[in-house]
């Protein structure tokens, strides 16, 4: 581990308040028991340990890795099945050590500890969405290339605790001129060559009141593979500009040039033929548009006849709010208003419940297809635009179940 | 020695993990394998054109590779996983058995040079400098052939040397004796 001295005792100080006691010992049990790893990462074998049997991985190198929808059956999404992408490895990261250095369009430049943030600013507590850009992408035909996400795969909505990334920013003194704000982790790569993983975010999302630096995820120091001990949450946007293992935020007059958002995260402006080449004018892939998943009942579920079946899902957007969520039960001919959890002003990046109750007519099959609205009148499609990286799916999630006599 | 074995079991690869055979099939399997399994490929055909956006994007993100060994790739990908028709019958890898040296044939197949050199520090040590450091160490060559198949990192400073699972052992000894004959 990376600090053989004592690690957990300094988790134990720094996060008495928020941290349940029971799961910091489970964590070092499993670290007791772990396979060694390669120098300053951690074995997938490890990272798996800590999370849950329903776990479907695609990828080991980069480990990646999703529950079906079925298996997403919670209001907060719990650590255990909150998804996995890597670009590289995970480290192994001391927080005794750890620094966040700000640097660039900045008045100071300053870095903090961990526990410095925690003194320094105003600690917040928010539920917020992060999926994965590509998540959905086996449902798109052709295939494109990349982890073949399930269309519900790639995300979670997690408790995330930290600080606001715009305190930071302020603290530092932003100079005329910012325009971007980049992230970079100290996930090492397989190669020496290899570059690292650097995303920016333009200064309006990084000034949001939602956009944290955070350390704790359900309330538990962030597990090793979500970025402990430090990470970006950019709420609402692709997976990949939530920066994990952060440890230096820049400042800057333009996007962050690099490969990691000049060849990946871009979708074309305007939809392109199926199984094309990336147009040159496309852009950056930013905000989720509305999505759905029905998390219960299961997929080919027997349920009791004579009795109402309760279509159980959740809904969200990247920006702006969810406006109303629809049933079909007859494959898209009509379409009936579920019921829809209030939206909390204290989490305006969290997905929210929907309900419905469907009463059989008579016993067999039947399929339910989720279709939500945004505030701004979109509504997702039945199939997305193709694009050659495979983003952004928001299809209607369909589920079919047997009505038994 | 457990150091390197853990190393090795930390990113597990299927033992059969291989493309079709054909002219270049070496060449991309050892390229690619460097940092994802080879189900990455099998399991997405694309087209030509998106296979060129691929590479050059690996390229960005680190690959070691020359713009010759990209064109080769490209070739390669372009006809045994196109999305617009289907492959053709397996073939032997041409490519890997036309140079002339074995040992270069060797070094070059598994991207030895992208980081070495005969006699001067690229991101890795020389093969000179390896054979003088273990000058005399009878045993040195089963270690360097088994560090070579693992990879490392410590013995020449911080910069990390990947696995080359891809690397038999009988190659992995063959290289181990060459480079300790390098004085």
């Amino acid at each position: 581990m990376a600090d053989p001295k004592n690690p957990d005792q300094s988790r134990r100080n720094f996060l008495a308040g928020v941290a349940g006691a029971g799961a910091l010992a489970a964590m070092g049990e499993t670290l007791a028991q772990a396979p060694a790893a390669p120098p300053g990462t951690i074995s997938n074998d490890l990272v798996k340990a800590e999370k849950a049997k329903a776990m479907q991985w695609h990828s080991e190198r980069p480990l990646t890795g999703s529950v079906p929808a079925h298996e997403h059956d919670f209001d907060v999404t719990p650590n255990d099945r909150m998804y996995i992408r890597n670009n590289l490895t995970t480290p192994v990261i001391d927080i005794n050590t750890h620094r966040l250095t700000i640097k660039g369009l900045v008045d100071k430049e300053l870095s903090w500890s961990v526990f410095d943030l925690a003194k320094s600013f105003k600690t917040v507590s928010m539920q917020g969405m992060l999926e994965c850009a590509g998540s959905g992408r086996a449902a798109y035909q052709p295939r494109a290339s990349g982890t073949p996400w399930l269309e519900t795969g790639g995300m979670g909505c997690p408790m995330w605790g930290g600080v606001r990334l715009r305190d930071v920013l302020n603290a530092a003194g932003v100079k005329p001129g910012a325009a971007h704000v980049a992230g970079q982790g100290g996930d090492p790569g397989l190669v020496p060559t290899a570059a690292p993983v650097i995303r920016s975010i333009p200064m309006a999302k990084a000034m949001d009141e939602s956009t944290l630096v955070a350390w704790a995820m359900n309330g538990s120091p962030l597990p090793w593979v979500h970025g402990y001990p430090l990470r970006l949450v950019v709420p609402g946007w692709v997976g990949s500009a939530s920066t994990k293992w952060l440890h230096t935020l820049s400042v800057l007059d333009a996007p962050f040039k690099g490969t990691y958002m000049d060849s990946s995260y871009r979708v074309p402006r305007h939809p392109i033929e199926p199984g094309t080449k990336m147009p040159p004018d496309a852009v950056s892939a930013e905000a989720w548009p509305v999505k759905s998943m029905i998390s219960s009942p299961a997929p080919n579920a027997h349920v009791k006849g004579g009795s109402p079946v309760l279509v159980r899902g959740r809904a969200w957007v990247g920006e702006g709010s969810v406006e109303r969520v629809e049933i079909s039960s007859d494959e898209g001919k009509s379409w009936q208003r579920a019921e829809l959890a209030p939206a909390s002003p204290l989490h305006p990046y969290a997905w929210r419940t929907f309900l419905y109750e469907y009463r059989p007519q008579r016993p067999g099959y039947v399929s339910f297809l989720a279709r939500a609205w945004d505030s701004r009148g979109n509504a997702q499609p039945a199939v997305s635009y193709w694009n050659p990286l495979g983003y952004f799916w928001n299809g209607w999630h369909r589920v079919g179940v047997v009505v038994e006599a | 020695m457990a150091l390197l074995a853990l190393a090795a079991s930390a990113f597990p690869q299927k033992k059969e993990d291989r493309l079709i055979s054909g002219p270049g099939s070496v060449l991309t399997e050892t390229k690619c394998t460097i940092c994802h399994e080879l189900e990455h490929i099998r399991r997405t055909p694309l087209s030509r054109g998106e296979w060129a956006d691929n590479l050059r994007n690996m390229k960005e993100r680190g690959t070691p590779m020359t713009e010759a060994e990209m064109a080769v790739i490209l070739d390669y990908l372009s006809t045994y996983y196109n999305r617009e028709r289907p492959p053709p019958e397996p073939s032997p890898d041409t490519l890997a058995t036309a140079a002339a040296d074995p040992m270069e044939k060797l070094l070059g197949a598994h991207g030895c040079v992208a980081c070495h050199a005969l006699d001067k520090r690229v991101l890795g040590p020389s093969f000179k400098e390896v054979a003088a450091r273990y000058s005399g160490d009878a045993a040195a060559a089963p270690r360097l052939a088994a560090k070579i198949r693992a990879g490392g990192q410590g013995a020449w400073g911080n910069v990390p040397m990947p696995p080359n699972a891809r690397l038999s052992e009988g190659d992995a000894k063959t290289l181990a004796n060459w480079v300790l004959q390098q004085k």
